[in-house]
């Protein structure tokens, strides 16, 4: 049984999506953001703000906390999401000792905290696009955290992306359950 | 209420702050000239003196406003255009009139007039070209003629002038006219015409600094200036050898530019509707 | 109806702040990181019967604001530094003709072009004396999406009760952060009509006031022709000289201000009563400060915050009521130590008042503030 982050808990959380610009980090923080927002958790998300449309190391963040004003960077990263080499190299040093990190399985990785190697890259191809490996990661992500339902984040998807993507994002994002508990178990 | 039948015989005194009188004008000063102009205008339009904004810049030409009864505005230098871009654009209703200067409009302000003009939005503004920066004690503005002496030329002026009537032509103003002090009548006829043009109006007033300006290059006093203006307006081909040119360079008067294009006030209110249509609003 | 939550930015929670606080013209000109505004106002103002325009630079802008102000429109321009510089001069214009209007800047990195991605707290001094001369200052700077929300609507009520241009200052931050806002119904959106001159007979003088220092405007049709002049002017707002008129103009401008401190004056702490160090901090760096004051309590260390919300003026007597039992005080700021003049021009040498100053276009972390803290226990 992995080791569950307690959702229902005060506490702060850091979570980051790393990698390169046009693999849909912003929108994966974003989504993030609406699924604790649906279950009326209050949160922060911020990113990268360089012209990063065309790759290059970008990242998203999401810092859960119930006071209003607290600080809304990471300062210790709870869960890393990292989709490319770059966004894990670039990101490694903020994690805490027992963060969740959920890396793609072909990046060179040290063994930290409790990482997970999945074929984010290979599942999302198989499921319909390369470019849907966030949403694999965010269903991963759900399951092995447990920082959020599964339901929020689907009716987060639903709101956040267009109606024509919303069904192959959703797909993606039910493989990434299924990655996820695979690990888990 | 522009075209609006005059109710009665234009007399100044019905538009001007008589308690502020006399004026700070120097003797033999053009400005006057050009205010009464303005004011004849005004009352040929039928302009309420109520809807009537006189925004003004600085320098001599900014303070010709403050004189005339109206709502009247002395900005900042340079930008009484671009006051008056927002004053126009949230009270459609008023007549906006910006009066400026030759350093107010094409030195300081060149960049808010050029845009002025390819708004097209419905302002009148009058230029009132002295060829010299006045208030500061006579110091070179783009129009001072090559040769010239002035405080910032004391050995002669050396850098080409600004056609303003060119630049706001070529800009894209939607009327662009000039004319001088001495043809007073002319003047004002013009200034109507500006008024009732629908769209950015441009209007050179060749004004004369004679306090300032004047003497420090030998042009005469007043009326020597003002009768010099008619002949240094003729165009190149008619002129006589022996004048002796208060202006070096040619200037034609008239109206140059008179074309519809559309108003942006009119055409931001029509967009605006039909986004508000299509939005259901 | 109450407030509903919504996601928003911190650009788009200004400009929605704006339309609710009854703002009806907008003109700017674009500039990172604060053009996401403009484009908002662009989009929503012709649906609700504004105007937007995008003039040719930021002179224009704040120009064609104080135009559309003049006029009777309750206006508006954001910016961020080199803009903020350009409008210095008609911010000006509009303080010594007592213009409403709100001028959002959102500060980057500088000087000169800087970092324009990259936040930073440079400008607060400019915010203070950037235009020339003495006049009336008010600035704001909210810390969160929510309170740029709720600032922005104070900063209308301040401009239009007060006859003042009012600052919004916040950083690249919290401007570009995604964060939750309860957006109040409209019906609890309250912002002050402007003082017009209804009325008012031919005795009416344009820059005449009452108690509150605030004269009634002429609204241009509504009869008065009045006369606006930069100039200084007296009761009649034509120019005037004349030695005790000026002097009794302009105390009346700058009383405007102490007239109405408690209005304006807006500020929070956070366990600063028995600080043994307090942190004056604001904006994003208040954030880090009130991050650090939880660790700090965590571990024993009696640390507390004081956070102007209001800047200018700064709440002087509540942080000197605060400032006299701690034993050090530390003025965190992404500046090379801008507050932290003011601060320690009001508590004096004791207890002292340290600097922390970053300006690398980062922001500042709580941990910076928990070590600095620590040391000031120690060695205070």
């Amino acid at each position: 049984m992995t080791q569950m982050l307690d959702r229902r808990t005060m506490e702060r959380r850091e979570i980051r999506l790393a990698g390169s610009g046009g693999q849909g980090l912003i929108l994966g923080a974003r989504i993030l953001f609406e699924a604790f927002a649906i279950e009326g958790r209050r949160a922060s998300q911020s990113q990268s703000y360089e012209p990063t449309s065309r790759g290059g190391f970008c990242h998203s963040d999401v810092v859960v906390s119930e006071d209003l004003s607290d600080f809304p960077l990471v300062t210790g990263l709870d869960a890393l999401i990292a989709l490319d080499q770059v966004g894990y190299d670039r990101s490694i040093g903020l994690i805490k000792p027992d963060a969740l990190v959920v890396v793609d399985e072909r990046l060179a990785v040290r063994d930290v905290g409790r990482l997970h190697r999945l074929p984010l890259a290979a599942r999302a191809v198989a499921t319909g696009h390369a470019r849907i490996a966030n949403m694999v990661a965010l269903g991963a992500f759900v399951t092995l955290s447990g920082l959020c339902h599964p339901v929020s984040l689907e009716e987060a998807i639903r709101r956040e992306t267009p109606e024509r993507f919303a069904d192959l994002n959703l797909a993606a994002a039910r493989v990434g359950y299924t990655l996820g508990e695979t690990v888990a178990v | 209420m522009l075209d609006a039948a005059p109710s009665r015989s234009f007399d100044p005194k019905d538009y001007l702050r008589l308690q502020y009188m006399p004026h700070f004008m120097c003797p033999g000063c053009g400005h006057g000239i050009a205010l009464h102009a303005l004011l004849a205008a005004v009352h040929d339009c039928g302009i309420a003196k109520d809807d009537l904004a006189v925004v003004c810049g600085i320098g001599c030409s900014g303070r010709v406003g403050g004189y005339i009864d109206a709502n009247t505005f002395h900005t900042t230098h340079g930008r009484p255009l671009a006051f008056a871009t927002g004053l126009k654009l949230a009270r459609p209703d008023l007549t906006v009139v910006v009066v400026t200067g030759d350093g107010d409009c094409l030195a300081i302000g060149g960049n808010h007039l050029i845009h002025a003009a390819r708004r097209n939005l419905d302002l009148t503004c009058l230029m009132l070209n002295n060829e010299v920066y006045g208030m500061t004690g006579g110091q070179a503005s783009p129009t001072t003629a090559a040769t010239r002496f002035t405080s910032t030329t004391q050995s002669g002026a050396i850098e080409p002038t600004f056609d303003a009537c060119a630049l706001a032509a070529a800009a894209g103003a939607s009327f662009v006219g000039r004319e001088v002090t001495r043809q007073a009548p002319a003047l004002k006829t013009l200034i109507a015409r500006a008024l009732r043009h629908p769209g950015f109006s441009f209007v050179e007033v060749m004004s004369d600094c004679t306090e300032i300006y004047g003497r420090k290059n030998d042009l005469g006093e007043a009326p020597e200036m003002i009768l010099s203006q008619k002949a240094d307006m003729r165009p190149d081909s008619h002129r006589d050898a022996t004048d002796q040119p208060f202006r070096p360079h040619a200037l034609p008067t008239g109206v140059f530019v008179e074309r519809d294009l559309p108003e942006y006030g009119a055409r931001l209110r029509a967009h605006a509707a039909a986004i508000r249509k299509e939005a259901g609003r | 109806m109450s407030a509903r939550l919504t996601a928003l930015h911190g650009n788009h929670a200004c400009a929605l702040a704006s339309i609710a606080a009854g703002c009806r013209f907008f003109a700017g000109y674009p500039i990172t990181p604060s053009s996401e505004i403009a484009e908002h106002m662009s989009h929503e103002l012709p649906r609700i019967g504004g105007t937007f325009v995008q003039m040719e630079d930021e002179l224009a802008s704040i120009a064609a604001v104080v135009g559309a102000s003049l006029g009777g429109l309750r206006a508006m321009t954001a910016t961020s530094g080199p803009g903020f510089s350009l409008m210095q001069e008609n911010i000006g214009y509009a303080a010594m003709t007592e213009v409403p209007c709100v001028i959002i800047d959102v500060m980057r990195g500088g000087p000169s072009t800087g970092m324009p991605t990259r936040p930073a707290q440079g400008d607060i001094m400019q915010a203070r004396f950037g235009s020339h001369g003495d006049r009336p200052v008010i600035a704001l700077a909210p810390a969160s999406v929510q309170e740029i929300y709720t600032e922005t609507i104070r900063a209308f009520d301040l401009a239009e009760r007060l006859r003042t241009p009012v600052t919004v200052l916040y950083d690249q931050v919290i401007a570009q952060l995604l964060e939750s806002v309860a957006v109040p119904p409209p019906e609890a959106v309250h912002v002050s009509e402007r003082k017009w001159a209804n009325g008012a007979g031919p005795a009416y003088q344009p820059y005449a006031a009452g108690e509150d220092g605030v004269p009634a405007m002429a609204r241009p049709g509504d009869g008065h022709r009045a006369h606006t002049t930069g100039l200084t002017h007296s009761e009649s707002g034509f120019p005037t000289q004349s030695p005790p008129v000026v002097d009794r103009m302009m105390r009346r401008l700058l009383g405007k201000i102490d007239v109405n401190q408690a209005l304006i004056e807006k500020y929070e702490t956070l366990m600063a009563d028995d600080a043994d160090v307090l942190i004056v901090a604001y904006g994003i760096t208040a954030r880090a400060a009130r991050r650090a004051v939880t660790v700090l309590r965590a571990e024993g260390v009696k640390a507390g915050l004081f956070r102007p919300i209001t800047l200018w003026p700064f709440p002087e007597a509540p942080l000197r009521r605060l400032a006299g039992p701690a034993r050090a005080v530390l003025v965190p700021e992404m500046n090379a130590g801008q507050l932290v003049l003011e601060i320690q021009r009001l508590v004096g040498r004791d207890p002292p008042v340290h600097p922390l100053g970053r300006i690398d276009g980062e922001p500042i972390a709580p941990d910076e503030i928990v070590t600095a803290v620590k040391e000031l226990a120690v060695h205070a």
